[in-house]
């Protein structure tokens, strides 16, 4: 796990990757990439449990690693024992990936209103405009 | 002048009293996001790309004045995201006001002119007008059409109810000086209190990696910019981080100078890097390892001469140095003296 390009996509985005770290440096390899990521991953633990959502912050240093999960559905974050980790698959839409400005500049004019109007709606049907 | 004696007072008092006592890392803005929802999708953004659950996140009114009581930092700014979104910033503000902080409420104004009614007009509350340029300019760099006549017309009619209003602007490499310099009229014509600017940072999860400055062409293009500086320009930051963003002052940065508090913590090592959170305030001080950031430390920090780092190292040489407060005496009496 130390080549992280090999890990990535076409487009760069880890989106659809499932990592099964079988140490704890590798543990922490994936750690890191999941702090590093813009969308939700799902947490598979030893205890056979599975948790999704985003994944903040973690303290590598130390005698217990662990990482700051927010789960989906839940409103206070969970700690997460890098030792209890079995499995981070990157599941979510990685929020950052395909928005380049290569992307957007190549983009049609219509593509582009488009698009700009896609988000003023999303705002508008949310009460922010 | 652009920032009221009373402010300078409360700056200048604070920071010779973190002299005084031998306090190496102080705050001197804390950066408080209540949420990160935003109504715009700005190109040169990395603070919104979250999934919905993270977006839909806010941070209660306690939890904002607890954040600024623990760090207490004298000037408490609000970005976001769009600060006005959030369903209760009217009683954030007023508790923030209550600290007595000096506040700005960093927005794209297209909320503003509705929501005016729920503040009250003080010298603690500014509000913070993102204006990246004309109206061309700003358009495009916020992706929508129309939105600088928004801007413009909430800007008149905080005025109008007597607010305190400052614009922010960042630059970027495409900027032409020219028209750079048309913009600050127009925003002295409209009766700003003063305007604060500041170059791109390259987010790392911003879409648009390409137009971000490096150093070198940060300093010509402000120095096209600030040179020959007309005398109805008013700059609500200072004087010496002008000279710094055009080639006349080398400074570290300041990462602890505008610690960042938001739904996961306090953000290590500052507003623009994520590199996990602490819990606490003291946490932030006490464990990030302050000495791996900086100018000539992180390759993350290598091009970055962004306000949020800097700033705080400007002030810190006024009320540090004898040749830092001269000159930025001299350049707020004379600001065409630069």
């Amino acid at each position: 796990m130390t080549d992280i390009d090999k890990h990535m996509g076409a487009d760069g985005s880890l989106e659809g990757r499932v990592f099964r770290p079988s140490s704890v440096e590798e543990i922490a390899e994936a750690v890191e990439l999941a702090l590093d990521y813009r969308g939700d991953v799902t947490l598979g633990l030893l205890s056979g449990e599975f948790i999704v959502g985003y994944l903040f912050s973690r303290q590598a240093k130390g005698e217990t690693p662990s990482c700051e999960f927010f789960p989906q559905d839940k409103s206070v974050p969970r700690t997460i024992p890098y030792s209890e980790i079995a499995s981070i698959a990157f599941t979510g839409e990685d929020t950052a990936s395909g928005k380049s400005w290569e992307a957007w500049a190549s983009k049609k004019e219509s593509e582009r209103r488009a698009e700009a109007e896609r988000v003023e709606a999303d705002a508008r049907a949310r009460g922010y405009l | 002048m652009a920032v009221p004696i009373s402010q300078m007072y409360t700056v200048a008092s604070y920071v010779l009293a973190q002299k005084l006592r031998g306090v190496k890392h102080y705050p001197l803005v804390l950066m408080l996001e209540p949420l990160f929802r935003c109504n715009l999708a700005c190109a040169g953004c990395g603070k919104i790309q979250y999934p919905d659950h993270i977006l839909d996140k806010r941070l209660t009114p306690e939890q904002c004045w607890a954040a600024a009581e623990e760090c207490g930092a004298p000037i408490v700014a609000i970005p976001g995201g769009e600060p006005l979104i959030h369903p209760e910033i009217g009683r954030i503000v007023d508790g923030l006001v209550a600290q007595k902080r000096y506040l700005y409420v960093c927005t794209n104004a297209i909320l503003l002119e509705r929501k005016l009614k729920e503040f009250t007009p003080s010298k603690y509350l500014t509000f913070s007008i993102h204006m990246d340029g004309l109206k061309n300019e700003h358009d495009l760099a916020v992706c929508r059409d129309g939105v600088y006549e928004i801007a413009v017309k909430a800007i008149r009619e905080a005025l109008k109810r007597g607010h305190r209003v400052t614009t922010n602007t960042t630059l970027f490499d495409d900027a032409n000086p020219d028209r750079v310099r048309q913009f600050f009229d127009e925003m002295m014509d409209l009766g700003v209190e003063g305007m604060m600017i500041s170059p791109g940072y390259s987010y790392q999860k911003a879409p648009d990696q390409q137009h971000f400055l490096k150093k070198a062409k940060t300093r010509a293009l402000f120095s096209r910019i600030l040179s020959r500086p007309k005398a109805r320009w008013k700059f609500n930051q200072s004087p010496l981080f002008l000279d710094f963003l055009m080639g006349k002052k080398e400074y570290e940065c300041t990462p602890w100078g505008n610690p960042t508090y938001n739904v996961f913590g306090w953000q290590k090592p500052c507003y623009l890097l994520q590199e996990g959170y602490a819990k606490t305030f003291r946490e932030l001080m006490e464990t990030t390892e302050w000495q791996d950031y900086g100018t000539s430390k992180n390759e993350k920090c290598a091009e970055c001469m962004v306000h949020c780092g800097y700033e705080a190292s400007a002030v810190s040489d006024t009320f540090g140095t004898v040749s830092g407060f001269a000159r930025t005496a001299k350049l707020t009496l004379l600001p065409t003296s630069r």
